[in-house]
């Protein structure tokens, strides 16, 4: 594929918290590119710095060190030009809560300098969403749709969206990832952070791993999904001996081995021969080999020994 | 576009303009109203003069026969007390500048707008200037309606400038507390830091007046109520001095509320 100027960049963004009592380190040299055109999921658990790197962007807080551009441009220096080609959905989108959901449609538009709402009653109906319901009125869910109407409604250029499917109903969640579609075949860009790890499967292109402020990995999802381990499950035509348990445990790359009667589990990581050399002595009724879930991935990002995590050459590879 | 945060701000809030007008138009025919001829207000003069000058001095009064004249009871009735009253409307428009917003969230989706900080904070400003200045001139009505209800005469100029000059004070009072605002990230902090100045300079103002010579006295250069003076105004009118100096010092403020906002982060 041929690479061309990444929409955001970041270059060791760093941003530090200090109060009187301590300081908090919540984003630490972040070095990040994201293409035109693809859908990027950046993961991780709250606290891990995702809400932080999209107020950077944002310009809504300043660095402590390091620096991020958008389309080229300083996101703090170009903030203005910048906003004019983003759509932002907050992670907690709070709105004036006595105007109704056209009201408040209007105003931004207004700001935004925008004649047409053609396309923000499109979006409307297609979230079946009420604009003549005041904000205060609204449920969790439709404040949410509310918020992507906003960001959405003047067709940017790249959509920054915090956990933009939070309090969205099943049925709205695939529309919302319907429309993310549309958006990435119009070859515009999108930004989401996540941790409904479904969503960003179904979606994402590529997803960037954030753990404690710092960026772990960045893989494509497919690529994600065939990383490292699977999962063995073989069943034999007598019991498993107990003894195999040691024995298998004994080779690299197996791990996590369970036995149930005939049944055996295994979670292998590399090659297969040594783990088939090592149960040659059974008769194999049935193999099976299932790929890890995107959820088993991240979790294996966030072990506790943190041996997956500390890949740094990879988050340099495809960053 | 440009003046739409002014617009939006009007638009929602025009309302607060006819209640706190009316308001204070109700106060201001009440004081008409109260005394309904000259003879009254003599007895309200001598009831005055019994008490300390001290304390006279301390709510503006510099000669209790001055209480005799009916500007000079309007000026301690009604000017003396609106600027108390119009204090409170400016902390609460004051922190809707950013302040309010700010604590809701609200601002990240504002600020992610393609509009400049600056921009927010001027407009807005001058939204509740406007509608601050639309008070006082509904509670101008009050009184021009009171008079029309009452024996009592004053010089409509004089009403006028009187209440025109509550405008400098007040503009003030929303910019030192869109300026907390702007300081401080959180609203509580904001909002206290503001009533902390504003009661302080009213108690510096107010002691001083009571105490010449002593350390309040010596103070109240630096309370901005020392440079309202409504009695002053009524009686030879608008002290050009004490208005550049209060829109001086607002204009300070809110160029400084610009520079605060635009420097440190939002919401965190």
């Amino acid at each position: 594929m041929v690479q061309s100027d990444p929409i955001i960049q970041t270059e060791n963004l760093t941003k530090v918290y200090t109060s009187r009592r301590s300081q908090t380190r919540a984003l630490d040299r972040l070095n990040l590119s994201v293409q035109p055109g693809e859908i990027f999921g950046y993961l991780g658990p709250n606290g891990a710095g995702k809400t932080t790197t999209i107020r950077l962007l944002l310009d809504l807080i300043r660095p402590t060190a390091g620096r991020a551009r958008i389309f080229g441009l300083d996101a703090q220096a170009h903030a203005v030009e910048i906003h004019r080609r983003v759509g932002f959905l907050p992670g907690e989108l709070s709105l004036w809560r006595s105007l109704t959901g056209l009201q408040v449609i209007r105003h931004i538009a207004n700001v935004r300098g925008m004649r047409d709402l053609r396309c923000a009653h499109q979006l409307a109906e297609r979230l079946q969403l009420d604009l003549s319901k005041r904000v205060r009125d609204y449920s969790s869910g439709n404040r949410r749709k509310l918020g992507l109407v906003i960001a959405m409604m003047h067709e940017p250029e790249l959509l920054i969206l915090d956990e933009p499917t939070n309090g969205l109903d099943p049925l709205m969640q695939q529309e919302f990832n319907q429309m993310m579609r549309e958006v990435r075949a119009e070859g515009r860009t999108v930004f989401l952070s996540s941790h409904v790890l479904g969503e960003v499967q179904a979606i994402c292109d590529r997803v960037g791993i954030l753990r404690e402020g710092e960026l772990r990995a960045v893989e494509r999802v497919e690529r994600l999904t065939h990383v490292d381990f699977r999962w063995v499950e073989m069943r034999f035509r007598e019991d498993v001996p107990a003894a195999w348990r040691e024995r298998l445990g004994d080779i690299s790359g197996v791990s996590e081995v369970s036995i149930d009667g005939t049944t055996l589990r295994v979670r292998l990581q590399g090659d297969f021969d040594p783990l088939l050399r090592a149960v040659s002595g059974g008769y194999i009724r049935d193999l099976r080999v299932k790929e890890p879930t995107l959820e088993e991935i991240f979790l294996t990002f966030y072990d506790g020994d943190g041996k997956r995590a500390a890949q740094p050459e990879r988050v340099k590879e495809l960053a | 576009m440009a003046g739409e945060f002014f617009k939006e701000t009007v638009r929602r809030c025009w309302r607060q303009a006819v209640y706190w007008g009316v308001g204070m138009g109700l106060l201001g025919l009440y004081i008409m109203v109260v005394i309904r001829d000259v003879d009254m207000l003599k007895q309200y003069a001598e009831l005055m003069a019994t008490m300390p000058p001290a304390l006279l001095q301390a709510f503006g009064i510099a000669d209790a026969a001055a209480m005799a004249t009916p500007e000079g009871f309007i000026s301690f009735g009604f000017y003396g007390y609106a600027l108390l009253i119009l204090a409170v409307f400016a902390v609460m428009m004051g922190m809707s500048v950013t302040a309010n917003e700010e604590d809701d969230g609200v601002l990240d989706v504002v600020l992610s707008l393609p509009v400049p900080r600056w921009r927010v904070v001027v407009e807005k400003f001058l939204a509740f200037a406007l509608i601050g200045a639309a008070i006082t001139v509904i509670a101008f009505g009050g009184l021009l309606l009171g008079m029309q209800m009452s024996e009592l005469r004053v010089e409509v100029g004089r009403l006028a400038l009187s209440t025109l000059n509550m405008v400098p004070p007040l503009l003030l009072m929303i910019a030192l507390t869109v300026f907390c605002g702007a300081i401080f990230r959180r609203r509580t902090t904001a909002l206290a830091a503001a009533a902390v100045v504003i009661v302080a300079s009213y108690f510096i103002n107010f002691l001083g007046a009571a105490a010449a010579g002593s350390l309040a006295d010596s103070l109240r250069a630096v309370s901005f109520f020392a440079y309202y003076d409504s009695e002053s105004v009524m009686r030879s009118g608008l002290n050009a001095g004490n208005i550049a100096l209060l829109l001086a010092a607002t204009a300070a403020l809110v160029a400084g509320s610009v520079w605060a906002f635009q420097r440190r982060d939002i919401g965190v």
